[in-house]
């Protein structure tokens, strides 16, 4: 601790602290400019100068600046109060003051501070700028005629998101931020500059024009989208949110946003939302009344009794997820069943078999300290965005080794010094049985108390780094370092995303990682940890609260198998479109054709239209309750604005189901919060209201295996195939909700197929040519993208639009055989 | 080695200067006499043509030397390959000076008050050549380096007084000290060659003419503060340097010089050089880590100092070229001898590059202490023209103009300091009556803006609204109040900028202001430039009392609108005149306002 004096008060603070940062959590005001919180010292706007005694000469940036013992800082003088003046006189000579029209009016910095130094007259003239805006991207315009070079879009654009869209170029006054060769902006889109920049110079496109920021309601909320679990803000106004606003202070993610969650929420105002109960009457979906669709549904219900199958999605809330059950108790049925019982599910069955529970073992600020971090499936940036930020973090912030599990290159392949450890498809187990088998075989392993290592050590001498390599393509020599990095870090991670298109070896693959944190000691260490995330944003609460089959009950896939023979007559889908997203779209319709279905969402959605009764619900913009997120922490929403015509909360059909079952309901979601805290293991002592900005991990920071059982899993024979097709995440969408966003729809608008360039080559394809693939007798037909981060013979298709029809061929495969040919 | 003692040498200066004069043909001329006439038979003994660095005075370029063995070298200057033949039969065979071409005693002149340590080597080894560098004490300053502790080492440079010869003055040892104190094995070391004020070029012509001792010097360094490599970084735009100290690097990795165990002394150490990428910035030493990283060349918030975080997050200590040079003679010499050179606060030499309106401009070393005046009259011959002094720019864009009251300053860092300049990197512009002192500040800081790297925003916008009313004056649209502006966002942009250059940028206009005012009031108030050199003010008018009838103007009058006579005054016809200032650049008497 440091001591020193700001403005006569005596300050006692972290060694590490900047004076700017001392002052502030002393409640001193000092104005900045290009400060911001989560990025690194840069000191170029000079608004922040401040007198050190021990300094004097010149005027010390307080941003910058570390403190020193016995420092003496005055914060306002006559001459610190001009010099600022003079800075902001200088950034109006040239700045073109339209703020008339600029959306960054009223919550604008130079605005403020303009005010606060009352400039009210210039005594310096200059040239205004008279640079051309960026329009040509549908999200973010770029307006360089505000902008005062602050840096911030340029560094949280390197810094955090790791992407490095910007900087700055020519020099002295005709320097100016510009994106390579001075193009349009063409990126991911996360819109990290637009929540930075202090000035209107970075807008988000979308909401031009929609409102002044004073008009806004801002209402803090969690993000509908990933297990991430980020706090979004929502603007609201006339009952639609009109915008994703920023917000550091609260939340997981120091107001870091991806694509989807910025830009994202468009679908919620959508006109084509369901607004009243639908039910089939001559063959035809034909609206009714909310008391006539629930009393046929109900009807149904008891009739099916025990053979009800339910199928929910993963982005209900804990508390409707609890209502939920409580349907499904009422029937007696043990057909319940959720998105993530295709794969998250297997995942944490998994790590159950081996730690005897069943989520993350650490929080994702213990990530950002980590000093080695291995990443199993590339595609781990694009299901989670914001968590990808964070591994970044510590690569930056933290000189942490990144090495990458990979069938194909993503974004995570580019981080600074990642190892991407490329092998076959399909053959993710291959690899960690490797890493394992290096960790023991050099005696690094951490063997207290663990079982089965004997076994473990046994199973695994087939998959020495060098028969591993030969056989599934890799680099024997990077899995062995990769393996010692990871068995000597103080801090470790190791992180595994899942989701609907990586159903296979799901649970094997949870068993091998789980292994491997066994081995290194990481797994209920503090500060390292296994991270598995679920694709949805309640992944992790469909799993606490188990919705998940009941003693011999049936899970999604065999609930659908059931259905399509004709043995389950009546299924429940809640939130979710099989149709679209589940593997073999041939069983899944078949499944929907033959049962009485009823299915509550917010569009008509494909599994929709073969409905018998459809009902209308809510958004996670129209809803109170929590979210748990892929690292425990409990989060909660806040009903931004109301639900288009008579739509309800899953919450509150649920509610009504239950009365019509003659059961009682809790009243809110809060007092079934306070049930569920009674029935869900660490969830206990948790208080609904107590809930802060910064949710409640359940089972603290760091949760302790509750047994330590090494468990060997074989690997797979990579496929024999000239060409064959991924199936998995794009970075702009999230399942398929995403798909009916404008945002995310006006950068990834459509299907593709994506090549690497020598198969491009063979095939004879450029981007948007129209090509096939042929599997199984079964073809599908697309655009194609032509890329260069897949290897050869690997095709890669997102699993995300109904228009391609992917899950035809995918029927829950790791990797499919595919014919391709060009159109 | 003993031979080439024997041996006639002729010593021809390749540096830049000397090459852009045609020292490349002279060396060829000489080489092809020598064979074609069988001179080392004749003479016998052998003939060495030696590529030598800079000796200074590059006005009078291409300077060669004959040193016959058992004779005084005898300096021809303005040699060209014609006169080759002469000088090979008159003075190599016949064993007379060609008188004529033979440099006159200005030559001596200018090397009498100079003393000559740094550029010992410069100008009189073969530059390219490791033998004739170990010939001359050539490593074994770092010999002696090794055979004290590291501490001892930073002592000795301590006990020497060296001051950083960037310009800063910060003393050499004390830096040492600092990064040898950061916790940490990875260290930088990095010597700052991105000399980039207009007019200095003397790192330049040490890179050139003795890169071996700079690399010696770098060696000391990195020895006494633990580091393992050694970045050298350059500017791009000079090739010849970069070329040379190269090859001496590649010599160096190839003997075991460099590398694991350099020279069996036990330590390692490893160089690069770095081309810089013409930004003046890079000079900046937190600007110039990041354009080494890769990064744009920005300036960074110090502190952290480089000591503690520097390149890539290490402790790193940069020093000048001119700083690492001195080392080297510091461990041959000796502290105390060093020590006893210069003034109080200021130890050793410094060279200096004279440009302007100088007779001889070129590269001068002399002791601190020595005056201006000295420097400027006795070793550089005074102004050309014969032509009054008016002010001479020390320090580049960062320093200031000095007057003629101020010509007894002393070279020292606190001497400049007080009259109102730096030491700089030792870049000295002589001006004389025909230049205007507000188009002088007007040239320096336009010079700044451009080469702001953009980030602060006082750098930025206060030097391009600075310039903007510079502009205006010499325009004659000047207004009252000009002056107390300029003073004022003097002020604010000194005390707000972020690094050196922005600090230091308006100097030029404060010093100018300070000595100058009445220039600046003329051009303000009467809309006239005092010394007529301001394009926009003249007005193109034949003094009739100054015109010495010589006919030179409508010679160079490009439109003919000069109309003169043998014996008349001339006159200008001021409609056909396109204000080219041609026969006012031309005109020795001032005649033309």
């Amino acid at each position: 601790m440091v001591n020193l004096t700001i403005d006569g008060k005596q300050i006692t603070t972290a060694k590490t602290s900047t004076i700017y940062e001392a002052a502030k959590e002393n409640g001193i005001y000092i104005p900045v400019l290009c400060y911001a919180k989560k990025l690194l010292p840069y000191g170029a706007c000079r608004i922040c100068l401040v007198e050190v005694e021990q300094m004097k000469g010149r005027l010390i940036p307080s941003c910058t600046t570390p403190v020193t013992e016995g420092m003496v800082v005055t914060t306002t003088s006559d001459e610190i109060n001009k010099v600022r003046k003079t800075v902001l006189e200088f950034l109006l000579v040239n700045h073109v003051v339209d703020c008339p029209v600029c959306d960054k009016g009223g919550e604008c910095d130079l605005q403020d501070l303009t005010y606060e130094y009352e400039v009210v007259t210039n005594r310096f003239q200059g040239e205004k700028f008279d640079l051309p805006t960026d329009e040509v991207n549908p999200l973010i315009e770029r307006n360089m005629n505000r902008c005062v070079l602050c840096g911030k879009c340029v560094r949280v654009c390197d810094e955090v998101v790791g992407y490095g869209s910007y900087s700055f170029i020519n020099r002295g006054f005709e320097t100016k931020i510009a994106t390579a060769f001075d193009r349009g902006l063409n990126c991911e889109f996360c819109g990290q500059c637009v929540s930075m920049c202090p000035v209107g110079a970075i807008l988000p496109r979308p909401f031009k024009f929609k409102a002044r920021p004073w008009q806004l309601k801002d209402v803090d909320t969690v993000c509908g989208y990933c297990g991430n679990g980020c706090t979004v803000t929502l603007g609201v106004k006339d009952n639609q949110v009109q915008t994703i606003r920023f917000n550091e202070d609260t939340g997981v993610n120091h107001g870091n946003l991806c694509v989807r969650g910025r830009f994202g929420y468009s679908y919620v105002n959508d006109a084509t939302r369901l607004t009243k109960p639908l039910i089939r009457k001559g063959g035809e979906l034909r609206e009714a009344s909310w008391d006539e669709a629930l009393v046929t549904i109900a009807e149904k219900f008891k009739a099916a009794g025990k053979d009800l199958g339910i199928i929910s999605g993963a982005r209900l809330t804990n508390e409707e997820l609890l209502l939920l059950k409580r349907i499904s108790s009422a029937l007696g049925t043990h057909h319940l069943d959720h998105s993530g019982g295709e794969c998250y599910q297997g995942l944490t069955a998994g790590l159950n078999e081996t730690m005897g529970i069943s989520a993350s073992t650490g929080t994702f600020p213990q990530v950002e300290k980590c000093n080695a971090i291995l990443a199993i499936r590339s595609d781990f940036y694009e299901t989670h965005p914001v968590f990808g930020m964070v591994i970044n973090q510590a690569i930056r912030l933290n000189d942490a080794q990144l090495s990458v599990i990979a069938d194909k290159r993503g974004k995570l392949s580019k981080l600074p010094n990642a190892r991407t450890l490329m092998h076959k498809p399909g053959c993710e187990i291959n690899m960690i049985n490797a890493l394992c088998q290096v960790i023991i075989a050099e005696g690094l392993a951490k063997t207290d108390d663990l079982q089965g290592l004997a076994e473990l050590t046994k199973a695994l001498a087939d998959y020495t780094p060098e028969t591993v390599a030969k056989m599934v393509g890799a680099d024997a020599e990077a899995i062995k370092k990769t393996a010692r990095e990871l068995a000597g870090a103080k801090n470790a991670a190791i992180v595994v995303a899942y989701g609907l298109p990586y159903t296979a070896h799901s649970k094997e693959i949870a068993i091998a990682a789980s292994n491997l944190a066994l081995l290194t000691g990481i797994a209920g260490r503090e500060g390292s940890g296994l991270y598995l995330c679920g694709e949805k944003a309640n992944s992790q609460g469909a799993i606490d609260l188990q919705i998940t089959p009941g003693p011999a009950g049936l899970g999604a896939q065999q609930m659908l198998n059931s259905a399509a023979e004709g043995r389950l007559p009546v299924l429940y889908l809640v939130g979710e479109d099989p149709v679209v997203t589940y593997p073999d779209q041939g069983l899944v319709k078949k499944a929907l054709e033959k049962s009485f279905l009823v299915v509550q969402d917010l569009f008509l959605t494909d599994s929709a239209k073969y409905a018998d009764v459809v009902l209308p619900a809510a958004s996670f913009t129209e809803k109170d309750g929590t979210f748990t997120n892929a690292e425990r922490r409990i989060q909660r929403l806040r009903a931004g604005i109301k639900s288009p015509g008579e739509a309800k909360s899953d919450f509150v059909v649920f509610q009504s189901l239950l009365n019509k079952l003659q059961k009682t309901a809790p009243a809110a979601p809060a007092a079934a919060f306070g049930e569920l805290t009674g029935e869900v293991a660490g969830y206990a002592g948790i208080v609904y209201e107590q809930i802060g900005p910064q949710g409640e991990v359940w089972g603290g920071e760091t949760l302790a295996p509750l047994k330590k059982v090494l468990i060997p899993v074989a690997g797979n024979e990579p496929l024999q195939a000239e060409y064959q097709l991924l199936v998995g995440s794009a970075l702009y969408h999230s399942g398929s909700v995403s798909t009916r966003s404008k945002g995310p729809m006006s950068v990834c608008p459509e299907p593709y197929i994506e090549l690497g360039r020598d198969d491009a080559v063979t095939l004879n394809v450029k981007t948007g040519d129209m090509i096939q693939l042929k599997a199984a007798g079964v073809t599908i037909q697309s655009k194609a993208k032509v890329d260069n981060r897949l290897p050869k013979g690997v095709i890669f298709a997102p699993y995300h639009f109904a228009g391609l029809g992917l899950n035809r061929i995918y029927t829950g495969q790791s990797v499919i055989a595919v014919e391709p040919s060009k159109l | 080695m003993s031979e080439t003692a024997e041996n006639l040498k002729v010593l021809i200066c390749t540096g830049t200067g000397g090459l852009a004069s045609g020292a490349a043909s002279v060396v060829a001329a000489f080489e092809a006499e020598f064979e074609k006439k069988g001179v080392a038979a004749k003479i016998g003994s052998a003939c060495d043509v030696n590529s030598t660095g800079c000796r200074g005075l590059c006005a009078n370029d291409v300077l060669v030397d004959i040193c016959k063995p058992g004779e005084e070298p005898v300096t021809y200057d303005f040699v060209t390959p014609d006169l080759v033949p002469q000088i090979v039969d008159e003075h190599v065979l016949g064993g007379n000076p060609v008188e004529k071409k033979v440099a006159g005693p200005y030559y001596h002149q200018f090397l009498e008050k100079q003393q000559r340590i740094i550029f010992s080597r410069c100008g009189t080894i073969d530059a390219e050549s490791l033998d004739d560098f170990l010939a001359h004490r050539g490593f074994t300053g770092i010999q002696k380096a090794v055979t004290m502790s590291q501490d001892e080492v930073i002592n000795e440079v301590k006990k020497s007084g060296l001051r950083g010869r960037g310009g800063g003055g910060f003393p050499t040892g004390l830096k040492w000290s600092f990064a040898k104190g950061s916790p940490g094995d990875t260290k930088y070391l990095i010597c700052n060659a991105d000399e980039g004020d207009p007019g200095a070029f003397m790192d330049r012509s040490v890179l050139e003419g003795d890169p071996y001792g700079l690399i010696e010097g770098l060696m000391i360094g990195a020895y006494a503060i633990g580091c393992k490599f050694a970045y050298v970084y350059v500017r791009a735009e000079y090739p010849l340097a970069i070329k040379r100290l190269q090859l001496a690097i590649d010599t160096c990795y190839e003997k075991g010089f460099l590398g694991k165990n350099c020279m069996g002394l036990g330590f390692d150490l490893d160089m690069r050089i770095k081309a810089g990428a013409g930004a003046f910035v890079c000079g900046e030493e937190t600007a110039l880590m990041a354009s080494i990283e890769g990064q744009r060349g920005m300036s960074r918030p110090r502190p952290p100092f480089p000591a503690v975080r520097g390149l890539w997050g290490y402790p790193t200590n940069i020093n000048n070229v001119e700083t690492f040079a001195n080392v080297a003679y510091i461990f041959y010499n000796g502290a105390d001898w060093f020590s006893s050179i210069g003034t109080e606060g200021t130890k050793g030499t410094k060279i200096f590059a004279l440009t302007g309106k100088v007779k001889h401009t070129g590269l001068v070393e002399v002791p601190a202490g020595t005056t201006m005046k000295e420097v400027i009259y006795d070793v550089c011959g005074g102004i050309l023209n014969n032509r009054k002094f008016k002010a001479v720019q020390a320090g580049g864009p960062s320093g200031g103009c000095l007057p003629a009251e101020a010509l007894d300053a002393e070279v020292d860092y606190d001497s400049l300091i007080k009259a109102g300049a730096m030491m700089g990197s030792g870049g000295l512009v002589v001006m004389d009556e025909t230049t205007c002192m507000v188009d002088i500040a007007r040239f320096f800081l336009n010079f700044t803006r451009v080469e702001s790297c953009g980030k602060c925003i006082p750098c930025r916008i206060g030097l391009k609204i600075m310039l903007e009313i510079l502009e205006r004056i010499t325009q004659g649209k000047g207004q009252e109040g000009d002056i107390e502006m300029l003073e004022d966002m003097a002020y604010d942009i000194k005390k707000s900028s972020l690094c050196g250059l922005g600090q230091t940028a308006p100097n030029p206009v404060l010093s100018t202001i300070r000595y100058f005012r009445n220039e600046y009031e003329t051009h303000i108030k009467d809309k006239e430039c005092p010394s007529h050199s301001c394009k926009e003010l003249l007005h193109f008018r034949v003094i009739e009392d100054k015109c010495k009838k010589c006919g030179i103007c409508p010679r160079v009058c490009p439109v003919d609108a000069i109309e003169w006579e043998k014996g008349k005054v001339a006159y200008i016809n001021l409609d056909k005149c396109t204000r080219c200032t041609s026969c006012y650049d031309a005109c020795r008497f001032m005649a033309i306002d």
